[in-house]
């Protein structure tokens, strides 16, 4: 890998080459073709795959690429993973012939050098060509694997300092070659991974993508290899058009954020940085990472070149019209600087494991502040500052790795936007991602679960509160490995608009023993059977200032025992008459209004 | 001469089914919302005056009065249920609001959230922990539970729902809480998770058990005030109530668990398409019904609309028990076009039927998929519309579409047919999303069309689809009513266990399937039924370790419930070897090195009951139909002289070559270029495409 490779895998890529012109209405009928197969492909997977991050989290997402390494179409799953998703690709394509790409193959590409977003995101592909032997669009099934054969079980190794402490890195391998299972290669990817049901969820990839390109095949077949083209060419120049029509309305300026990482994944370095400039010119918006960190010897903090961008993008694409077409047109619209070298471009070789979360969060979340200047209506940050999954991972008496995933959040970093408080579990992105259960992980895993409730008075206070965060306390029943690393104690995800920031994640090992403790940097523990741990997850931010909210909104906030009656005084300076235990609660409208003013004075006078 | 009556209620007509001997009588009349039981007793009456009976020697020779009832989705759509409490887990207060995390777009940041059943203020815990074995780890503290109903009743509930983690292995807690509940909060509803949906995990058994709670009290006291009234005339039996799993059941069993009429409605239609195109030799089925306001979409499979518990996500709220899967799109007849940025767009806003389509003379401005039908010549101002009762008018309807062609730099009718093609797109991506899910090629399937709607675009669906036959049946108008006279009666039910496949214990299989069949021959018995009668199917729920869905499948399928001796000590291997067969057949391949695990048994039972007579066959010597005229339409390829012919006109053997349009007295049918129509013995419509072999 070099600086060099990623410049020409981000490089602009022309239109398919066609003598067709398709309709606006042919258009949007063949992109609705192509979606409706990725849901296909994506639908299959989640049915037969075995893993829990896959079937019952449903990290996974399907996305068509075209013969240039264009998105050209695809939604299901996660924006995070959906505007990734090509630059792999864009790397097989490059190498096509070295590697003798036919129909029927099948390509496995995770490789953060090569395109890829972390290890663990397997991306499974597989190109589609026409009768006359033509590629025409490469169809992409994209899955988080439960190991990746490093150091550490899980994928996740605090203290990485390059990429093959995580484990196995794939540029672009051909496990199927013109239809046949190439059992040789299959066998290596599955023996360099713990997780024991790897090679059912790779055959379900396969199987996936398979499903997929034959009815490619067949929509080629059926409207026309010239058409089909054609109509992509469209649907990515439309959506171009359309998000050059958003910025045109956006008053022209510089918009500027900082956001801020704790430390890094050792504790040894402090306050790492990300710094977003938004230029809107005219109808270009220009997103720029210039003055983020570069410290060449930071631990953990890098996040893939292939990741910033998509994480970028996650947030460009949540400010504008959810009706626009998420496709490349998005990429030709938005100029990105992303300078080699910084934490958000890393140089080769870097781990890339646990920067997929900070500070590629981090980077959504300055994007997000900068744009809440000019779009505040559609201003929520698309994150999660957890620091990294809180899972537990242990071996049964086979020795089979067991990991209860920790993708069992409650709620965290849900923010409020304008006229909306916060509410579910977490930002709407990641609203695929369904949480597991008690009853599916008990029966499977050594943990018991005691608790996962919203935590009073955790709001990100505003005029539109912050969905409160939750405490998740659970008690390993096997001896079993927990990590952790805590991000959001000085810098917790920022509140919008003048709306208080959210609260931040904390995180105690061993509760209830003399061993308790918090955990203020990172950890990597065994802990003994019969350990709590305790993970406050921190809340989402408010929107404008807390003052400003209904206090009638505030009286039913607190009989919901989201905040409490000193909040309720404190921080939105409403007054009740009455008891929440009597259900007579009452807002004091004179006593608010005086210590509405009252706060106000003080915040005037700090 | 014995009766049965099948009833379904819909927003403007009652439609009844009567069944006597071999002969189906159709009859409507209008709803009356303000009490619909009394729509019914009219209906009932009038069927017993067309029968030349007084009404109480009617009601006696009633063998059945099946009914099919909105009440429990009118509930959620307006959202005025009971006022509902909830009782769960210490620790896991929050579960109905988290929803797993799900959110319907990810997209839109503005995304607002769903209205909560059950607010935080009325969601309590109590202490207490049962274990996934079954074991209790933490006693109930009754105490709490005292205190808890006490806070809910200080706030007037009148319904609530009690979950408790894996209640549905140990029930004992939830018991007690019921016991406890009754005891504190007299007059309230209850409803318990390990009655309404024995079955993990957490979120979806309490979500199921909220919602139940919710629309429980509604819907039994319409039950109860429509029992004692079609009692009061005279009826001797239970009154049976269509569920959304396709069969139906007694009010007695019905008022256990009320959730099990959610989205009854739909059920009953496609229970009469899957009759329908059995009996006419169509095993594997697309039903699709177009209306005013939507496309709904189901599959019958090998003869069967299965139903499938689990995930269904129900007017925002997942709603677990076993629904008979309708998808439905915002596509329908007063769907509105527009364009938006240069793009053709079509739904899911609806003009409804007031004001309606512009074509309707009601005040309807804006265009809808019905003008469009008009303006493409598919329908006309001079044929009588909706079974005669008005025509359409053209006036507005070319500016409308001329303003849209504007938008667009074409003509009005360029305009109309991007509208039609808009649409079709998006049934057919509909369509495809829901074979998607069932791995099945819609080309293996016979359509089945019917809905006001439908019929005018089969064809084209079809043929998008790879779909080479199209049956469109005389009586689909009322195919809900005829539905609920075919359902079987029957109950669905399953219990958890937990266990890989080569450790199962054939005792503990063999208790919980006799546990439910000793409940089902208590409701059949209780209905009327002889309990010998019950066709009995135990199946398995599978998968292997970790996957999320699993494979239901029959291990015996037996008359009666009483011979549970094919649970040998093979039924371990057996399961295995059947799972496996299923996998493979499903997905492509199958896990040799792991263990496929059992996570719960299932009995559905019914009883055959005796459904109306379906005529098929192509027996009339065949004729070439004639025109009753010709008029200027476009059908996909371009406006032309296009041959019109009555449905009234027309008899058995006849057939009908493509383009074409063939008015019927509900619906337009739509031959399209390419594709030929026949007309059966029993009257009713095939639609071939000629290019197929």
């Amino acid at each position: 890998m070099t600086f060099e490779l990623n410049r020409q895998l981000a490089a602009r890529r022309e239109p398919l080459a066609t003598t067709a012109e398709v309709d606006a209405v042919t258009a949007s009928i063949i992109r609705g073709g192509m979606e409706t197969i990725c849901f296909e492909a994506a639908t299959y997977l989640g049915r037969a795959a075995s893993s829990a991050i896959i079937n019952q989290s449903n990290e996974r997402n399907a996305a068509i690429v075209d013969a240039h390494g264009r998105l050209a179409a695809g939604a299901i799953g996660t924006p995070h993973l959906t505007f990734v998703t090509g630059m792999t690709v864009r790397y097989g394509l490059m190498r096509q012939e070295d590697y003798n790409w036919g129909p029927g193959d099948v390509f496995l590409g995770n490789d953060p050098d090569a395109g890829g977003g972390h290890l663990p995101d397997y991306n499974i592909y597989a190109p589609v060509y026409d009768d006359a032997g033509e590629l025409i669009m490469i169809q992409c099934l994209q899955a988080h694997q439960g190991d990746t054969g490093g150091k550490d079980p899980g994928g996740f190794t605090l203290e990485a300092t390059d990429i093959f402490t995580e484990g196995m890195a794939f540029p672009c391998l051909k496990l199927v070659h013109r239809g046949e299972l190439r059992e040789d290669v299959f066998d290596l990817v599955v023996r360099n991974n713990r997780f024991p049901t790897i090679a059912g969820d790779l055959a379900a990839m396969i199987g996936g993508v398979q499903h997929a390109v034959r009815l490619l095949e067949e929509l080629v077949a059926r409207r026309g290899a010239e058409a089909v083209k054609a109509a992509i060419n469209y649907n990515i120049e439309h959506t171009e058009a359309r998000v050059r029509e958003v910025v045109a309305a956006w008053p022209d300026g510089t918009y500027e954020a900082d956001v801020f990482i704790d430390h890094d994944t050792v504790g040894r370095a402090k306050d790492i940085r990300v710094h977003v400039a938004c230029t809107v010119a005219g109808d270009q918006l220009t997103v720029d990472l210039t003055g983020t960190d570069d410290r060449p010897d930071l631990v953990g903090v890098w996040n893939t070149f292939g990741n910033s961008r998509s994480y970028i993008m996650t947030q460009v694409v949540a400010a504008m019209d959810p009706g626009i077409v998420k496709n490349e047109g998005f990429f030709n619209a938005v100029e990105m600087i992303i300078p080699e070298g910084t934490i958000a471009h890393p140089p080769p070789n870097k781990p890339a494991a646990l920067g997929s979360f900070h500070p590629a969060c981090e980077i959504t979340e300055a994007v997000c502040i900068a744009l809440s200047a000019i779009v505040p209506e559609r201003s929520a940050p698309q994150v999660y500052k957890m620091g990294m999954p809180n899972s537990v991972i242990g071996f049964d008496d086979a020795g089979r790795m067991w990991m209860d995933q920790g993708v069992d959040s409650r709620t965290c970093d849900t923010s409020a936007v304008q006229g909306i408080d916060g509410w579910g579990t977490c930002p709407v992105s990641l609203g695929n991602l369904l949480l597991s259960q008690v009853e599916d992980a008990e029966g499977r895993f050594p943990v018991l679960n005691i608790s996962r409730e919203m935590t009073q008075d955790s709001e990100g206070a505003g005029r539109w509160r912050g969905q409160p965060g939750s405490l998740n306390v659970k008690q390993v029943l096997e001896p079993a490995t927990a990590m952790a690393w805590m991000v959001t104690a000085e810098h917790p995800l920022r509140g919008m608009c003048g709306g208080d920031d959210a609260s931040p994640y904390a995180n105690h090992f061993k509760v209830g023993t003399p061993e308790e403790h918090k955990v203020e940097l990172s950890a990597n523990e065994v802990l003994p059977a019969g350990s709590v741990i305790a993970y406050q997850y921190g809340g989402g931010a408010g929107f404008e200032s807390a003052l400003a909210r209904d206090p009638e909104a505030v009286r039913e906030d607190v009989l919901d025992e989201i905040i409490s009656i000193e909040r309720a005084r404190e921080r939105y300076g409403v007054v009740f008459t009455g008891s929440v235990e009597a259900f007579d609660l009452a807002v004091d409208a004179g006593a608010t209004a005086a210590r509405r003013d009252e706060l106000a004075a003080q915040a005037g006078a700090s | 001469m014995t009766y049965r009556v099948g009833i379904d209620i819909g927003g403007t007509f009652t439609d009844f089914a009567l069944l006597k001997g071999e002969e189906v009588v159709l009859y409507k009349n209008l709803s009356t919302p303000e009490d619909r039981s009394e729509g019914v007793m009219q209906g009932l009456a009038k069927l017993a005056e067309m029968e030349g009976l007084a009404l109480a020697d009617f009601m006696g020779a009633c063998d059945a009065i099946v009914h099919g009832t909105t009440i429990a989705d009118n509930t959620l759509i307006e959202m005025n249920g009971a006022l509902t409490g909830l009782i769960t887990t210490e620790g896991f207060r929050d579960e109905m609001e988290y929803r797993r995390g799900y959110k319907e777009n990810i997209w839109d940041v503005r995304l607002a959230p769903p209205r909560q059943i059950t607010p935080r203020r009325r969601r309590l815990t109590v202490p207490e922990r049962i274990l996934f074995d079954g074991s209790v780890h933490k006693p109930l503290d009754e105490d709490a539970v005292r205190a808890a109903c006490r806070r809910l009743a200080a706030q007037g509930v009148e319904s609530v729902a009690v979950s408790l983690l894996f209640s549905f292995v140990n029930p004992a807690h939830e018991q007690r809480v019921l016991e406890i509940a009754a005891q504190e909060l007299p007059g309230v509803h209850l409803s318990a998770s390990h009655q309404v949906l024995p079955r993990a995990p957490e979120y979806d058994r309490t979500s199921t058990t909220v919602v139940n709670a919710y629309v429980g009290p509604r819907v039994t006291s319409y039950l109860e005030r429509l029992s004692s009234r079609v009692r009061e005339a005279g009826y001797k039996k239970q009154l049976m109530v269509m569920q959304a799993s396709g069969g139906v059941m007694s009010v007695d069993y019905i008022e256990g668990a009320p959730v099990r009429v959610l989205a009854s409605g739909p059920a009953g239609g496609v229970i009469g398409s899957a009759h329908t195109g059995v009996a006419k030799g169509h095993d594997n089925l697309l039903c699709v019904d177009m209306g005013g306001t939507s496309y709904d979409i189901a599959m019958v499979l090998d003869g069967a609309a299965p139903a499938v518990a689990g995930w269904n996500m129900h007017h925002r709220y997942l709603v677990g028990v076993p629904m008979v899967q309708v998808e439905t799109l915002g596509a329908g007849g007063g769907s509105i076009c527009r364009v938006n940025r240069g793009e053709v767009e079509v739904g899911p806003a609806s003009a409804g039927s007031d004001p309606g389509p512009i074509c309707y003379g009601r005040g309807g401005t804006q265009p809808t998929i019905t003008d469009a039908l008009l303006m493409l010549g598919i329908l006309s101002a001079d044929a009588e519309f909706a079974g005669g009762s008005f025509s359409l008018t053209r006036d507005g309807v070319d500016a409308a579409f001329a303003a849209m062609g504007e938008a667009m730099g074409y003509s009005a009718e360029d305009a109309a047919f991007d509208c039609w093609r808009v649409v079709n797109a998006n049934m057919t991506q509909g369509v495809r999303r829901i074979t998607a899910g069932k791995g099945v090629d819609p080309k293996d399937t016979c359509m089945l069309a019917y809905g006001g709607n439908g019929p005018a675009f089969a064809a084209k669906q079809a043929e998008e689809l790879g779909i080479e036959r199209v049956l469109v049946p005389k009586a689909s108008p009322t195919f809900s009513a005829l539905g609920t006279l075919i359902a079987n009666p029957s109950i669905d039910e399953e219990r958890s266990y937990l266990v890989p496949a080569e450790q199962a214990d054939p005792e503990r299989l063999t208790a919980l399937w006799r546990e439910l069949a000793q409940r089902a021959a208590g409701y059949f018995t209780g209905a009327g039924f002889d309990a010998g009668a019950v066709e009995a199917n135990y199946q398995l729920n599978m998968r292997y370790p970790g996957q999320n869905w699993v494979l239901t499948f029959s291990v015996q399928v037996a008359q009666g419930l009483n011979d549970l001796s094919f649970v040998a000590a093979d039924i371990g291997q057996r399961a295995i070897a059947a799972f496996n067969a299923r996998h493979m057949a499903e997905y492509g391949h199958i896990r040799e090195d792991e263990m496929p695990e059992i996570t719960g048994v299932r009995l559905a039972t019914a009883v055959a009951t005796k459904a109306p007579p379906i005529g098929k066959g192509f027996t009339a010597a065949a004729r070439e139909a004639q025109p009753a005229g010709t008029r200027r339409a476009n059908l996909g390829e371009g406006f032309g002289d296009t041959r019109v012919y009555r449905g009234a006109d027309l008899q058995p053997g006849d057939e009908v070559p493509g383009p074409a349009i063939i008015e019927e007295s509900f619906t337009t049918i739509v031959v399209s270029p390419g594709w030929r129509a026949f007309v059966d013995d029993a009257g009713d419509y095939e639609l071939r495409c000629e290019d197929a072999a």
